[in-house]
């Protein structure tokens, strides 16, 4: 085959190799620019959310996903991530622990719940209920628990507390585990 | 000069986009909740469109059919990708907005449609003004709804946190219906028998 | 079990895609005229965006997040979206004629359809395991071939009623979009 020809029939696959190595190049270079800032921006988030919640925060470590607590060098408590299954999607929720069987607050950081429905596990009515509640207790009434549910938004509400409750149990676990080894 | 403003005017109102040839509906009506949202959806819609028209408009000449399509796509998703990153380091309020209509963007009708009926077709500086021309309609289109759905379903007319006013009855009770789902459709619906019955739009 | 329930019913029903995730509009009312092609239309997006769910979450799962390359999913999961439609469509054109004029016609559109690159970033957005992913692009399809076919029912009448001429076709449909979508915020207490 003439090379010519060969070139005409490879062109096509050429030139589309060509265009994704272009564009991958595009976005790694955007990417590089981009997304430290947007991690030093969830950052910021999670470090307004924490000092909210421990208003007497000095500073804080991030270790096997939990992050500790200290005002000057007394550990005041403890937070972590924990992640809901609502109707709409994940539900991501920062939970502060006073100690290993207390929690201290809750805060929801993200959600996609039904407006106006799921959506007021946000409000205070209900994360209210959280502040000081023991661990054990954090589940809905109807489960055994102490949280009232939302009028009507009962798969939100539920797995706000579910989560709340069972990556809790999970995180405690894992402190306990590492301060017996450790 | 004269061909680049015809081109740009077609999108405006002739071929608007959203109300004549019913592209781009799905962000059109998530994003037209409130004015600041329609005005951001606009912003991302802008670069990918522009960006897209004029690449693939530079590259018409040489690119073989086959191919065609996977490279629009690959160049359109570069472009979203960008967008999505920029929003999300520089402007987070409104990517967290916008949600997943953002990467949405991708499969816009309005891009992917304008990429092959246009700019495969047609010299950079023509799909420069069809693009410009398309998104304006585009925005103007998203305006109206927003502006509507914004009004009567919150009462409250402000943009961006400048509080302009508030409507008398409607801000302590406003029509939730407007903000909600089926308030889009009833909008855009309205809004398409009115401009079919004044004539605005010839269908 | 209850939360695949939960997963189901939401893809399906209460945030329904087209009715509430404005996702899918295109077919939405270009193909909603008549019951068959509908239906026909449905059932192709509901395989495509199943199938669609596996290979991204696969894709996902071995490939972006291991090489920490998640922010480019977006050109990866239209390739792998764009990529499966022209093999099914192949592969149906090949294996089953009569099936091919059912509806493969359609699958070329599928591909900017909003539903299914939709359903696999809510997948990804939501952490979904791959079995809940599945589920949610099940439900999700069939929800969005619920709503096609019950507006294909409701156009077919219209056709043959006296609307006003400003009206017919796009607007008449968006209204009536506008009714469904009330009738389906009924299902928000359901579970």
């Amino acid at each position: 085959m003439p090379a010519k020809d060969v070139f005409g029939r490879a062109f096509p696959v050429i030139l589309l190799t060509a265009v994704v190595a272009i564009c991958v190049s595009l976005l790694t270079y955007v990417g590089s620019i981009t997304l430290p800032r947007i991690e030093a921006l969830e950052v910021q988030k999670i470090q307004g959310m924490l000092s909210g919640m421990f208003p007497d925060m000095s500073r804080y470590t991030f270790e096997d996903e939990i992050y500790a607590i200290y005002s000057d060098e007394v550990r005041i408590g403890y937070a972590f991530v924990a992640v809901g299954k609502g109707y709409g999607g994940a539900i991501n929720i920062l939970v502060g622990l006073e100690d290993e069987a207390t929690i201290k607050r809750i805060t929801v950081i993200s959600h996609t719940e039904t407006p106006g429905l799921g959506s007021r596990i946000t409000e205070d009515l209900f994360t209210g209920q959280f502040v000081r509640l023991s661990v054990d207790d954090a589940a809905l009434r109807r489960d055994g628990g102490q949280i009232d549910a939302i009028t009507g938004a009962t798969i939100s509400s539920r797995a706000v507390a579910d989560a709340v409750r069972i990556t809790a149990v999970e995180k405690v676990k894992v402190l306990e585990d590492s301060e017996e080894g450790g | 000069m004269g061909k680049f403003a015809q081109e740009f005017a077609k999108g405006l109102i002739i071929t608007n986009p959203v109300l004549v040839l019913l592209l781009g509906l799905c962000p059109a009506l998530a994003v037209s909740t409130s004015i600041d949202n329609a005005l951001g959806m606009t912003l991302a819609v802008l670069i990918v469109l522009l960006g897209s028209n004029i690449i693939i408009a530079a590259m018409r000449n040489f690119v073989p059919s086959i191919t065609r399509i996977p490279i629009f796509i690959v160049i359109i998703a570069t472009l979203v990708t960008v967008v999505n990153l920029l929003f999300h380091a520089y402007l987070p309020d409104l990517h967290e907005t916008l949600g997943i209509y953002l990467p949405l963007v991708v499969v816009n009708c309005i891009v992917l449609g304008r990429a092959e009926a246009f700019a495969s077709k047609n010299p950079v500086v023509r799909s420069i003004a069809d693009a410009l021309g398309m998104t304006v309609g585009f925005m103007l289109a998203l305006l109206m709804i927003s502006l509507i759905r914004q009004m009567l379903g919150t009462g409250e007319m402000s943009v961006f946190g400048v509080h302009f006013f508030s409507l008398p009855v409607l801000s302590s009770r406003p029509v939730a219906i407007f903000i909600l789902p089926p308030g889009g459709f009833l909008v855009i619906g309205l809004l398409l028998g009115l401009f079919k019955w004044t004539g605005v739009l010839k269908r | 079990m209850n939360e695949l329930i939960v997963i189901f019913l939401s893809m399906a029903l209460i945030n329904n895609f087209i009715l509430v995730r404005y996702l899918g509009l295109c077919p939405f009312l270009g193909v909603s005229k008549e019951l068959g092609p509908a239906v026909s239309m449905g059932i192709a997006v509901t395989f495509v965006m199943i199938i669609a769910s596996l290979a991204t979450w696969l894709i996902n799962h071995y490939i972006l997040i291991p090489f920490d390359i998640q922010y480019m999913y977006i050109i990866v999961f239209i390739l792998v979206i764009a990529s499966l439609v022209q093999v099914i469509e192949l592969f149906i054109k090949k294996t089953n004629i009569a099936l091919y004029s059912a509806f493969g016609i359609y699958l070329p559109l599928i591909t900017t359809n909003c539903a299914v690159l939709g359903v696999t970033i809510i997948n990804m957005m939501g952490s979904y395991t791959l079995l809940e992913s599945l589920v949610a692009a099940l439900g999700g399809g069939l929800g969005f071939t619920l709503v096609l076919a019950i507006m294909a029912g409701i156009r077919e009448k219209l056709e043959l009623a006296d609307t006003p001429r400003a009206m017919k076709g796009a607007p008449i449909a968006l209204i009536t979009a506008t009714l469904l979508g009330l009738a389906f915020f009924g299902f928000v207490g359901i579970v």
